[in-house]
């Protein structure tokens, strides 16, 4: 959480949902996964985590549903509804535009 | 350190609510935690420095522990029920209402027909029997108001809310015996008026307002004698 914490906060959503468009998982994968791609840098809290499950839960961006592991371990999977994938890819559009807009005002001799 | 970290999710979800949903969140949690936890151990980590790593990295709850609380007001869903009860309670406002209006009405066709017909012509008859109609609806409409009074909500969990459901049951027998009670009075007096116009015998008929409290009391010793075996004490629960 060393980089730019609070600009990617506001993305959290984004985040699960683009993991979710890949395959249904359940929270410390997502999180893993996020490790992962991010070298280390970037890693969730579990309850920034699962609030953000419970929101795109409740305007039905996901649904939810209980794994049945042989292990005895019993974890909650997530997949994306269809109006998750719309909204998904809005959330991409929008980032996209700002991250052009950025670049422009920030770094305009390299835009 | 397993159970370390079960014992810790639990310290945790003590403040809060306790829902069905605040419990499947905990066992998630707990899941994905030991997840966590057992990667960590698997990458080489001491076992102290991977519990503290785990329980680190879960951060604050307060917001997710309120946004289960927020969820709840649905569930319970208090907001449709006081609609239906107002509206309820209007209904039966106005049948009480149209009640007392026919009690107060029910003398005006008897004064009209007779102060245009003369005493001697039919229509004080007709005007008494008019009268004893709308009587007669006005009681059935009281009798109908108190039949259809709807219980107190009733909450069965506690010994007191156990105890307050017997009394209810008790009252729904004293609630009928009221009921006949409303309509008693009003029959007695619309009786009266009945037998006194068609009669003129004015000078002995108001010995129905002595014979009549007998008879009231014959009626609710009656009602009260009948169930005499349905007396029970409260459920134990």
């Amino acid at each position: 959480m060393s980089i730019a914490s609070d600009m990617l906060r506001g993305h959290t959503d984004t985040i699960i949902l683009a993991q979710l468009m890949q395959n249904d998982s359940y929270g410390y994968k997502i999180n893993r996964a996020i490790v992962e791609k991010t070298g280390g840098q970037l890693e969730l809290k579990e309850a920034t985590l699962y609030t953000a499950f419970r929101r795109l839960e409740q305007v039905g961006y996901i649904s939810s549903y209980w794994g049945d592991e042989n292990t005895g371990a019993r974890r909650r999977y997530y997949s994306i509804t269809p109006l998750g994938v719309e909204q998904y890819y809005r959330l991409a559009a929008e980032w996209e535009q700002s991250m052009r807009l950025l670049q422009r005002l920030i770094r305009p001799d390299e835009g | 350190m397993e159970y370390q970290i079960r014992a810790y999710v639990d310290e945790l979800f003590q403040s809060a609510p306790h829902t069905q949903q605040a419990y499947e969140l905990k066992v998630e949690l707990t899941q994905n935690l030991l997840d966590k936890y057992n990667a960590l151990l698997a990458e080489g980590r001491a076992p102290e420095e991977a519990y503290n790593q785990t329980v680190m990295s879960i951060g604050d709850v307060g917001e997710l522990f309120q946004g289960l609380a927020g969820e709840e007001p649905p569930a319970a869903s208090p907001m449709p029920q006081p609609a239906p009860q107002a509206q309820d309670r209007n209904s039966r406002a106005a049948v009480v209402t149209i009640a007392v209006m026919l009690y107060i009405l029910s003398v005006v066709p008897l004064i009209g027909l007779t102060s245009l017909f003369g005493e001697y012509s039919p229509a004080p008859t007709l005007g008494v029997i008019i009268m004893f109609v709308m009587i007669a609806c006005a009681t059935g409409l009281l009798i109908y108001h108190h039949m259809t009074r709807p219980p107190k909500a009733p909450v069965p969990s506690t010994m007191v809310e156990d105890f307050k459901q017997w009394q209810a049951g008790k009252s729904q027998k004293k609630r009928l015996l009221r009921a006949i009670r409303s309509a008693y009075w009003p029959l007695v007096l619309a009786f009266y008026f009945l037998i006194s116009f068609g009669t003129h015998k004015w000078y002995i008929t108001w010995i129905i307002f002595l014979i009549a409290p007998g008879i009231d009391g014959i009626i609710s010793a009656v009602l009260t004698l009948q169930e005499p075996n349905q007396r029970k004490g409260p459920p134990m629960p």
